[in-house]
């Protein structure tokens, strides 16, 4: 078996995670403009949740957690977003400075966190799954399923974009808020839809890392921000199909990296070659037309 | 009865009021202007009838349908739909789908009402597919026309509709918004250029510092010295 297909396949694995979370992040980017920090910590409450759920507290089976962590991570953005970082954001034009109130709650999700779980390294309860060859690619099982959800959940949000009144009117709100509200959009729903989405995607997202990693720590989805970060500056910042092909980008050129240099330093190549198309492309692969 | 009856406004940005006990009324199948010097409040007045700025004091009435403290996002299903100067229209999106969020505030299909809009504005159903962005200026402001036209409205504000475009547009921009008055809905312009407004309008306002100056027929304010009245003085009528 030809070692660059094994790791262009765990490129698709990390791709595949990148994608649940990078979009989540633009979605969310798209109608408030600032980055958040604590997204990453988003990420790492999903599979938390989804640990405590399923090995903790009720005990479910995992796939059953997994969904209900993810939703309740959901719900935490939106409530996050109305008692913390919406106030803030109507109280400053610079978006700048909300984005420092996001990296406090990062820093308050991550000792809460710490506290509750721990620095240990954590396990779901399900079972060992093991590597099978599929074609040239070496993947388990519980890593395809992932990648499957993935791709359904990346076709989903496209018809949801694309074809839904509701997806309709998050697209008009990213590209102009004043516009949509005298256009009839009930800007505050639509804002609270996308921030349960993004949470939704963050949670999803922490827990495929989490299962693509077999294992788990608190701080294990906070240092993956930045992959998440270049995926979504790569794919052009606030779109969704730019945030898609930029975790595919990601994905595959951290995995495969290896196979030239030491494995140390594989995402160090991988943005050097970010850097290096955003210097050609500063606008990144699919830019969002726009926003005012 | 007016359709539209703006009485006593004021308002502006925080405490600062920019406009003052400002009245006006816009009746259907007419073209209301409102004109003045940069500052005048113009944009301001527009804002705050449509709800991006809160009314301070005074009412806003639609067909007997009081708006004052109407959220901004409901007022285009109450009847009085809005165009702003400029990013007036949604990028990203196509064409028809700029249409399609214009009709969504309406509860039943959109579509026949979409196609209708379409057959009237051309150069818009030859572009219907395409990004808004990609269009010219010209065809950025019909569209942002057209996507108001979507709830029917009663009333339709338009904020400098031709801002920055080239006089043959112009012309076509302002025979669309006759052909808008003539179908019944009451018209309510904010324009820059007062000799265009005068030819035009069938009633024109001139604000000048926040307050509304005069107002007449397009005949009784042709009549009048406008550039005086702009520069602050009372009145003044041609000599």
């Amino acid at each position: 078996m030809h070692l660059f297909w094994i790791d262009f396949g765990t490129g698709l694995a990390t791709a595949a995670v990148v994608a649940l979370a990078a979009t989540g992040l633009t979605l969310q980017f798209g109608i408030t403009n600032y980055i958040n920090f604590a997204y990453g910590d988003f990420m790492g409450l999903g599979a938390l949740l989804t640990f405590a759920l399923n090995n903790q507290a009720f005990h479910l089976n995992f796939w059953i957690a997994a969904p209900i962590a993810a939703i309740l991570v959901g719900v935490f953005a939106v409530i996050a977003n109305q008692l913390l970082l919406a106030p803030f954001a109507r109280r400053f034009s610079n978006p700048a400075l909300t984005m420092i109130v996001t990296f406090g709650l990062s820093l308050f999700m991550a000792n809460v966190a710490t506290v509750i779980w721990t620095g240990n390294t954590l396990f779901f309860r399900m079972p060992i799954s093991v590597d099978k060859k599929v074609g040239p690619f070496l993947w388990s099982p519980d890593v395809m399923i992932v990648m499957g959800f993935a791709v359904l959940v990346m076709v989903m949000i496209h018809l949801l974009l694309k074809t839904t009144r509701l997806g309709k009117m998050m697209r008009a709100l990213s590209d102009n808020t004043s516009l949509a509200l005298t256009s009839g959009i009930d800007v505050r729903q639509i804002t609270n839809v996308t921030w349960f989405m993004s949470g939704l995607l963050a949670g999803l997202g922490g827990i495929a890392l989490a299962v693509e990693e077999a294992n788990l720590t608190v701080t294990s989805a906070e240092s993956y921000l930045f992959v998440i970060f270049a995926a979504v500056i790569l794919g052009g910042i606030g779109s969704v199909y730019g945030a898609m092909l930029g975790a595919l980008a990601i994905g595959l050129l951290t995995e495969t990296a290896p196979l030239y240099i030491n494995a140390g330093y594989k995402l160090d190549v991988g943005f050097f070659i970010v850097i290096v198309l955003l210097l050609f492309r500063p606008q990144g692969l699919v830019p969002r037309l726009g926003r005012s | 009865m007016p359709t539209m009856v703006a009485d006593n406004i004021s308002s502006g940005y925080g405490k600062n009021l920019i406009i003052r006990n400002i009245s006006l009324e816009v009746d259907a199948k007419k073209v209301t202007t409102i004109v003045g010097p940069n500052g005048a409040g113009k944009s301001t007045f527009a804002k705050t009838v449509v709800g991006l700025l809160k009314a301070q004091t005074g009412s806003i009435v639609v067909n007997g349908d009081d708006l004052t403290k109407v959220p901004a996002y409901k007022i285009p299903g109450r009847g009085l739909a809005y165009v702003p100067q400029v990013q007036n229209v949604f990028v990203s999106m196509t064409v028809q789908e700029n249409l399609e969020i214009g009709g969504f505030v309406t509860k039943g299909n959109t579509h026949d009402r979409m196609e209708e809009i379409l057959a009237t504005f051309k150069d818009l159903e030859k572009a219907r597919h395409k990004r808004a962005g990609f269009l010219s200026g010209g065809q950025q402001n019909m569209l942002a026309i057209a996507r108001a036209l979507m709830v029917n409205p009663s009333v339709i504000v338009l904020d400098e509709p031709t801002a920055g475009l080239s006089p043959a547009y112009t012309n076509v921009v302002w025979e669309e918004i006759g052909r808008i008055a003539e179908s019944g809905t009451a018209v309510l312009v904010v324009e820059q250029n007062v000799e265009r407004a005068i030819v035009h309008s069938d009633y024109v306002h001139v604000f000048v510092a926040g307050q509304n100056h005069v107002h007449g027929t397009k005949e009784e304010i042709a009549q009048l010295d406008l550039a005086s009245i702009f520069l602050g003085r009372s009145e003044a009528t041609k000599s």
